[in-house]
């Protein structure tokens, strides 16, 4: 796993990129997502004493004067946008291909995800993560700053690939964190139709989701030549082909249910775009949050 | 042709299944693929089995170096593949400019180039054309380069498996020295009265004497002095041998006794037999000295032998020294004859190639598992 999760290259170009919510905008009226409010708010919440990690700025340097101590002061008005990211777990994201097997679905996801919370970060707008994975939900409570980002990183480290999706039983949690109007990017391979599902009723209940489906090069190109044994991670199938006979079929099959897929979420108003592994990794966000997409859904 | 001395190894061609069968099977285990698209994949029959082979020029080393193996287990030889230069074998002694294309050689053990000095002729002439004839492919010319008279020859004419050319050239053979053989000499001892074989002893006796010499023997009674050895004592009196006689022997002394006088025994070993196989006359030793019996009574019905021209000639070799042969002969009378059957010439052994041509591919096969260009396994 590389030391940092953005590759540099990608971390310049993200600069041009600004993630936008449809109903967010709508709601909070123009002007308040745009505002790259920083540090403290306007609106006057308490003091509390100063902790390592927080921004001297932030202190207030006439109270120190006085009481000859630290005090921060918090606002209590919150950045408008809750960005949170629903990174899939499951055994199917630790796919990689044959000719980069440290580069995995997850390991995309993962900066996927860091790529984003820079994004939300640098905007000031408060954003947390939930790990799908069949041990259950890994949380980590909406935040803003660069002490976040860190925590993020770490959840994000410590994110393990396998089993299989979590059962609905176990995504109670997520109901009680993400609240309406909040942004919720999913990053899945949605190959498990209870992703899809999830997405689905997160937007049924006012959440705006975006979807980025990571698929692996494999799975576009099919490059298997000869005999094969095809194995599901996540429920141990396994099938002996023929690479070359399979291709054909594969791609119909596959193509279809890709395009079934993209036309339910259409159908639900989840914008969505698509990873491949061999491709750079702001593809995705520049196609949901570049400029013409902002201006789209403006 | 080659040919293979011991083709059931050939069995062991069957190991070549071995790496073919370890060879298909790391083949056609796939290994398991992650593919999570999985439930779009359509379950095809089988994939068809077909037989692919990779790293072939591998596979194809290790295929040959095992049948070489196998090869050299089955101990293939090359026959025919002797010498087929005429031969010209000269006698030492004699002086002969072999003729272009010919391989010149020595009449001599162990046949020596004629370029190399003159061995000393040793052996008999006969055995060694015999041997010469034996060693040669059938069918390679011979010519043997004789003097006029041969030394060293044996009753019989060489009789061999091909036509020799029997060059006879004047000259003659060193004649070996002349062997003067002492006869023995002999101590007869028979009472008067009834003649038990001493005549048939003493004619012996007298026909080893040579022509003007005092014969060499005496005959006494038994109770006259006993010789010194090594005269050998013929001791013809009846009954058993006395203790003194035994005494005599023992001391060192070969004595010829009747078959009546000493019981046969154990230690006894025929040392004399006739034409027909049947015993003359056993040996035993008594002591330091020799006890000689005959096995049977001394007379011609019982033993015809006694009647023989040989019988003075044998009862001296076995009594110790015997005349030599005649061996000189005139090369022109001893040419040799033809219908021996020819020899079944020793063939080539291929084994030794075999291993060198194993070991060069063992380091070739050994190379081309480790190149560094190798494909990684499937």
């Amino acid at each position: 796993m590389s030391p940092d999760l953005i590759p540099p290259a990608v971390r310049n170009r993200l600069k041009t990129l600004r993630i936008t919510a449809r109903r967010a905008v709508d709601l909070q009226g123009i002007g308040l997502h745009h505002s790259r409010s920083r540090g403290a708010g306007l609106e006057f919440a308490q003091f509390r004493a100063y902790e390592r990690g927080d921004e001297p700025r932030a202190i207030d340097w006439k109270l120190y004067a006085r009481s000859d101590r630290f005090f921060v002061r918090e606002s209590e008005r919150e950045s408008p946008l809750a960005l949170w990211l629903l990174v899939d777990a499951s055994a199917s994201m630790a796919q990689a291909d044959p000719g980069r097997p440290d580069w995995s679905r997850l390991a995309a996801a993962r900066s996927l995800a860091a790529c984003a919370a820079e994004l939300a970060m640098q905007q000031g707008d408060r954003f947390g993560f939930i790990g799908l994975s069949h041990a259950g939900l890994s949380l980590l409570a909406a935040g803003s700053g660069i002490r976040q980002r860190d925590r993020l990183a770490l959840e994000l480290r410590r994110l393990d690939a396998g089993g299989g999706f979590p059962a609905p039983g176990q995504l109670a949690p997520l109901w009680d964190r993400v609240g309406a109007h909040d942004l919720v990017v999913m990053i899945s391979d949605f190959f498990d139709p209870a992703t899809l599902d999830l997405a689905a009723r997160l937007a049924a209940a006012r959440r705006e989701v975006v979807a980025i489906e990571v698929l692996t090069v494999t799975e576009r190109d099919f490059p298997y030549r000869g005999g094969y044994r095809f194995r599901d991670p996540e429920t141990g199938e396994e099938l002996l082909g023929d690479g070359a006979a399979l291709r054909d079929e594969f791609f119909a099959r596959f193509g279809a249910a890709r395009s079934e897929r993209h036309a339910r979420l259409d159908s639900l108003g989840i914008r969505h775009a698509a990873l491949f592994l061999d491709e750079q990794l702001d593809i995705p966000l520049r196609r949901l949050f570049g400029a013409q997409a902002a201006a789209e859904y403006r | 042709m080659p040919v293979l001395l011991l083709p059931a190894a050939l069995a062991a061609l069957l190991a070549l299944a071995i790496p073919l069968a370890i060879h298909l099977a790391r083949r056609s285990e796939a290994q398991p693929t992650d593919f999570a698209a999985l439930q779009w994949l359509r379950q095809k029959p089988r994939p068809r089995s077909r037989l692919r082979f990779d790293e072939w020029l591998l596979l194809a080393a290790r295929l040959l170096l095992l049948a070489l193996v196998v090869l050299w287990l089955a101990l293939p030889v090359l026959p025919g593949s002797a010498d087929r230069t005429p031969v010209v074998a000269v006698l030492p002694g004699v002086s002969a400019t072999p003729a272009e294309g010919t391989r010149a050689v020595w009449l001599a053990p162990g046949f020596p180039d004629s370029r190399t000095p003159e061995p000393a002729s040793a052996a008999s002439v006969f055995s060694l054309v015999r041997q010469l004839d034996a060693e040669l492919a059938p069918g390679v010319p011979l010519r043997i380069i004789v003097p006029t008279v041969l030394q060293g020859a044996d009753a019989e004419r060489p009789r061999l498996s091909r036509r020799v050319d029997w060059q006879i050239v004047p000259g003659a053979m060193a004649a070996p020295a002349p062997v003067r053989a002492a006869p023995p000499s002999l101590s007869l001892r028979q009472p008067s009265g009834p003649d038990r074989g001493l005549r048939y002893l003493r004619a012996a006796a007298a026909a080893w004497t040579p022509p003007g010499q005092p014969p060499a023997f005496d005959t006494a009674a038994p109770d006259a002095p006993l010789p010194r050895p090594p005269r050998v004592l013929a001791w013809l009196a009846p009954g058993p041998l006395p203790a003194t006689v035994r005494a005599w022997i023992e001391a060192g002394g070969t004595a010829l006794v009747p078959q009546d006088s000493e019981a046969g025994n154990a230690a006894d070993t025929v040392v004399w037999r006739d034409e027909t196989g049947a015993a003359v006359a056993t040996a035993r030793p008594l002591g330091k000295g020799r006890l000689l019996r005959f096995a049977r009574p001394l007379d011609a019905g019982a033993l015809p032998i006694l009647l023989d021209p040989d019988f003075p000639r044998q009862l001296a070799a076995l009594l110790g020294d015997a005349p030599p042969l005649p061996t000189r002969v005139a090369a022109r009378d001893v040419r040799p004859v033809t219908g021996a059957p020819a020899w079944p010439q020793p063939a080539r052994n291929l084994q030794p190639w075999l291993a060198l041509l194993i070991a060069a591919l063992f380091i070739a096969e050994r190379w081309l598992a480790t190149r560094r260009t190798r494909a990684p396994a499937p």
